[in-house]
C-alpha cells in the first residue's frame, strides 16, 4: 500500500515538472507556423502532411560542421533563412575545420565550414569517397596582433613577430631578443614578453602560421610553427585576458573577438608596404596583411539531390547571407567584386 | 584520626590544582575555530558563486523568464528568440535515460556484492575496478559512447542522438551509484538481518523487508548525488554527438520520436557555448549565467524529489 502511495507521489511530482517545463516550451512553438498558401497543394516531402506549404516552400535537413569561426555566420544565415523557410531544419556544429572536413568527406555532413581553403590531403580524402564540393569564400577575418596598453612599441613587421614568436623564438624572454635571430627586425625595447596565443587545435592558429610565420620560417629551413613555450588557450577570452595582465605581452586573436576587448592595444601591421592598423576597411580591402578568408564548402551531389542544401545556400549567397549576416555575427563583408565571383561560383556548379 | 591516603603529596596537590584551576584548552578552541573557518570560507565561495551568477542572469531571467524557456539557440545575444528549450528537453531525457538505466543496475549489482557475492579475490577484485572506474575522467566515458552507441549500435541509437548520450552517461554514473548504494546496504545493522533470519525469513524477504527500506535513504543519497554529476557533465557530451552552433528542430519534451534523431543539446554545452560567444558578443555572459540558474533550478528540483523520498523512507525506518 504505502509503496503504491509512493509510487504515484513520484509520477505526479515528475508529471507537473514535465508539464510546467513543457507548457513553458510551447509558448514559442506556433510562432513560427507557415502561413497558409494558396498553392498549398504541392507536396515536397511528407514530413508535416498537416501544414499547407507555403510557395516554393520546400523541407528538409542541411548538416553543417566544421570552423568555429565560420560557425556563427551559418548559424545567422540559418535564423534568417528561417523566416523563409521554416520547414528547413539547419543544424550547425562547430568542431574546427579540420574535423568539419573529416566529417565532410566521410559524406557525413552537406556543408563544411572552414576559416582555410581545403589542404591538398583533405581533397585527397573527399576524391577517395567520391565526395565533390564548390568552394564558395563568404567573408574575411583578421587577425588581430596586440599587446599590453602601457606598450610603446606601436608597430610591427613580419620578421619581428618571426622573432618574437617564430620556432626559433623559444625561450626569447624579452622583446630585445627578436633581434638577435639575424633578421632584419624593428629597433624594439628591452621589456619583458609574454606570449598569448590560440592552441594548435584553432583555425586561429594555423591561418597566423599560414600568413606570417610560414614564408620566413621556409627561408631560414625551419619547421612552420610557433615557438612551443607560450600560453596557448583554446578560448580568446582567456588569451584576452592574459595579454591585458602585462604591459609588454604579446598576443594574437581573430579580429572579431579582438573589436570588443578592452585593455589591450591593437598593433599595426607591415607586411612589407608599410605599417597598416587593423579595422574593418583595411581588412575588406586586404591592406591589412594579416587577414584570411573564410569558406563554406558545398557536397556537389548533396546539393544536387536535396532542395532544403540548394535553397539554403541560395539563400546565402543572397545579400542577406553575404551581406546582414556576415556583419551581424562581426566579421568583414567580401567587396563587391569578390561577393560576384563567389555567387558566380556557385551559379556556374 | 587522620584520613587515609591514597595517593603521594604531589600527585594529590596536581590533582587538586588541574580540578580546580579554570581549564583553558587553547589546542583544542583553536581546532574548533578553524574548523568553522574553514566552513565559512566554503560556504562564502559558494555564496558569491550563486549571488554573481543570478545577479548577471537577473534580466533575463525575470525580463522574459517564458521567452528564455521556451527560445532555442541564437547566434546574436539580443535575439528575442535566445532560449534554452532544446537543452532543458535534451537535459530531461538524460536525467531520463540516468534514472531509468543506471539506478536499477547500479542497487541491483551493490545488492549482489553486499549480499550474495562470496567474498574472496574475485569480489574483491570486481569492486576494485568499480572503484577505479568512478576515478575515470569523464572524457574517456565519451569516447566509450562514441565508439560504443554512435558507431557499432548506430541502429538502436540513432548515432549522435540524446538515446546515445543517455546510455553514456548512464554508464558514467554507474560505479558512484553502486558505490554509495554498497555503502548505505552494509550500514545495516546485523542484528536487523539476524532478526529476520530468527523468525524464519528466506534471503530475498530479508532483503526486500529489512535491508532495503533501511538502506533507502542512504541509497538515495548516492542517486541524488549521482544525477547531479551526470547532468552537469558537458566534455561526454560533446563526443557523441551535442552541436555547439545551432539545432535544427526543437522536440517538445514528450516528442519520444526525437530520441534517437541525430544531433542534440543539453544545458553544460549551451553554457560552455554561450561563455565562449560572450568573446564575440558581450550579451552571451548574461544568457550563460540564466541557463546555469536554469539548471541550478533543475537540479533543485530533482534533488527535492529525491530528498522528498528519502525522508518519507526515514519516517518507515523510525
Amino acid at each position: 500500500m504505502r509503496l503504491q502511495k509512493l509510487l504515484v507521489l513520484a509520477i505526479g511530482l515528475m508529471t507537473v515538472f514535465a508539464l510546467v517545463a513543457a507548457a513553458c516550451g510551447n509558448d514559442d512553438d506556433d510562432g513560427g507556423a507557415a502561413t497558409p498558401s494558396p498553392s498549398g497543394q504541392q507536396d515536397d516531402g511528407d514530413d508535416e502532411p498537416d501544414q499547407p506549404a507555403p510557395a516554393g516552400a520546400v523541407s528538409g535537413s542541411v548538416t553543417i560542421s566544421g570552423s568555429s569561426t565560420v560557425e556563427p555566420i551559418s548559424v545567422r544565415v540559418a535564423e534568417l533563412f528561417e523566416d523563409v523557410q521554416p520547414d528547413v531544419a539547419v543544424t550547425v556544429d562547430g568542431p574546427g575545420t579540420g574535423d568539419g572536413f573529416k566529417l565532410f568527406c566521410e559524406g557525413e555532413t552537406d556543408i563544411s565550414d572552414a576559416s582555410r581553403p581545403i589542404k591538398d590531403s583533405e581533397a585527397e580524402d573527399c576524391a577517395q569517397n567520391g565526395v565533390e564540393w564548390v568552394e564558395l569564400r563568404v567573408g574575411i577575418d583578421g587577425i588581430a596582433v596586440m599587446t599590453g596598453e602601457g606598450n610603446p612599441v606601436e608597430c610591427v613587421t613580419f620578421n619581428d613577430i618571426y622573432g618574437l614568436v617564430g620556432p626559433e623564438s623559444t625561450g626569447f624572454g624579452s622583446w630585445a631578443d627578436a633581434g638577435s635571430l639575424g633578421l632584419e627586425t624593428s629597433s624594439l625595447p628591452d621589456a619583458a614578453l609574454d606570449v598569448y596565443g590560440p592552441g594548435e587545435e584553432s583555425g586561429t592558429f594555423d591561418s597566423f602560421i599560414e600568413i606570417v610565420l610560414e614564408d620566413i620560417a621556409d627561408e631560414r629551413g625551419q619547421a612552420a610553427t610557433t615557438r612551443p613555450d607560450y600560453n596557448a588557450n583554446a578560448d580568446d577570452n582567456v588569451i584576452i585576458q592574459g595579454i591585458q595582465s602585462s604591459d609588454t605581452s604579446f598576443g594574437w586573436v581573430g579580429f572579431a573577438f579582438s573589436a570588443n576587448a578592452t585593455g589591450v592595444k591593437l598593433l599595426d601591421v607591415d607586411g612589407g608596404d608599410g605599417c597598416v592598423g587593423a579595422n574593418a576597411g583595411t581588412i575588406a580591402s586586404g591592406e591589412y596583411p594579416v587577414s584570411r578568408s573564410l569558406y563554406i564548402y558545398v557536397n556537389r551531389a548533396k546539393a544536387e539531390a536535396s532542395p532544403a542544401v540548394t535553397a539554403y545556400v541560395d539563400f546565402y549567397m543572397s545579400d542577406e547571407g553575404l551581406g546582414t549576416a556576415v556583419a551581424d555575427v562581426g566579421y568583414v563583408n567580401l567587396t563587391d567584386d569578390a561577393m560576384g565571383a563567389t555567387r558566380a561560383s556557385w551559379a556556374g556548379r | 584520626m587522620a584520613r587515609a591516603r591514597l595517593v603521594g603529596d604531589r600527585t594529590n596537590r596536581m590533582m587538586v590544582q588541574a580540578m580546580q584551576r579554570r581549564s583553558t584548552d587553547v589546542r583544542g578552541r583553536v581546532f574548533q575555530i578553524s574548523l568553522l573557518v574553514t566552513l565559512l570560507i566554503s560556504l562564502f565561495i559558494l555564496g558569491v558563486l550563486i549571488v554573481d551568477v543570478v545577479m548577471d542572469g537577473w534580466g533575463i531571467l525575470t525580463g522574459r523568464p517564458g521567452g528564455f524557456l521556451g527560445g532555442t539557440m541564437r547566434s546574436l545575444s539580443d535575439d528575442p528568440k535566445l532560449g534554452v528549450h532544446q537543452a532543458l528537453v535534451g537535459t530531461f531525457w538524460i536525467a531520463v535515460f540516468v534514472a531509468v538505466l543506471a539506478f536499477p543496475l547500479g542497487i541491483g549489482a551493490a545488492i549482489w556484492l553486499e549480499e550474495y557475492a562470496p567474498k574472496n579475490r574475485i569480489a574483491r577484485f570486481i569492486e576494485l575496478n568499480i572503484r577505479n572506474l568512478a576515478g575515470v575522467p569523464s572524457i574517456v566515458y565519451g569516447l566509450l559512447g562514441l565508439l560504443l552507441f554512435v558507431k557499432h549500435l548506430r541502429d538502436v541509437t540513432g548515432g549522435k542522438s540524446i538515446a546515445s548520450a543517455g546510455i553514456t552517461l548512464a554508464i558514467l554514473v554507474l560505479p558512484i551509484v553502486v558505490i554509495t548504494a554498497q555503502e548505505a546496504i552494509r550500514a545495516v545493522p546485523q542484528g536487523l538481518k539476524e532478526g529476520a533470519y530468527g523468525v524464519g525469513a528466506t534471503k530475498w524477504t530479508m532483503i526486500r523487508s529489512q535491508v532495503l527500506p533501511y538502506a533507502a535513504p542512504g541509497i538515495l543519497t548516492g542517486t541524488l548525488l549521482s544525477m547531479s554529476r551526470g547532468i552537469g557533465e558537458a566534455a561526454p557530451l560533446l563526443l557523441v554527438g551535442a552541436v555547439s552552433g545551432r539545432l535544427g528542430r526543437d522536440s517538445g519534451f514528450f516528442d519520444l520520436g526525437d530520441i534517437n534523431e541525430e544531433a542534440f543539446m543539453a544545458m553544460p554545452v549551451i553554457i560552455v557555448e554561450w561563455v565562449q560567444n560572450s568573446g564575440r558578443d558581450p550579451g552571451f555572459a548574461a544568457a550563460a549565467a540564466a541557463a546555469i540558474v536554469v539548471l541550478l533550478v533543475f537540479v533543485i528540483l530533482t534533488n527535492a524529489a529525491a530528498i522528498f523520498l528519502r525522508n518519507h523512507f526515514e519516517k518507515r525506518r523510525g
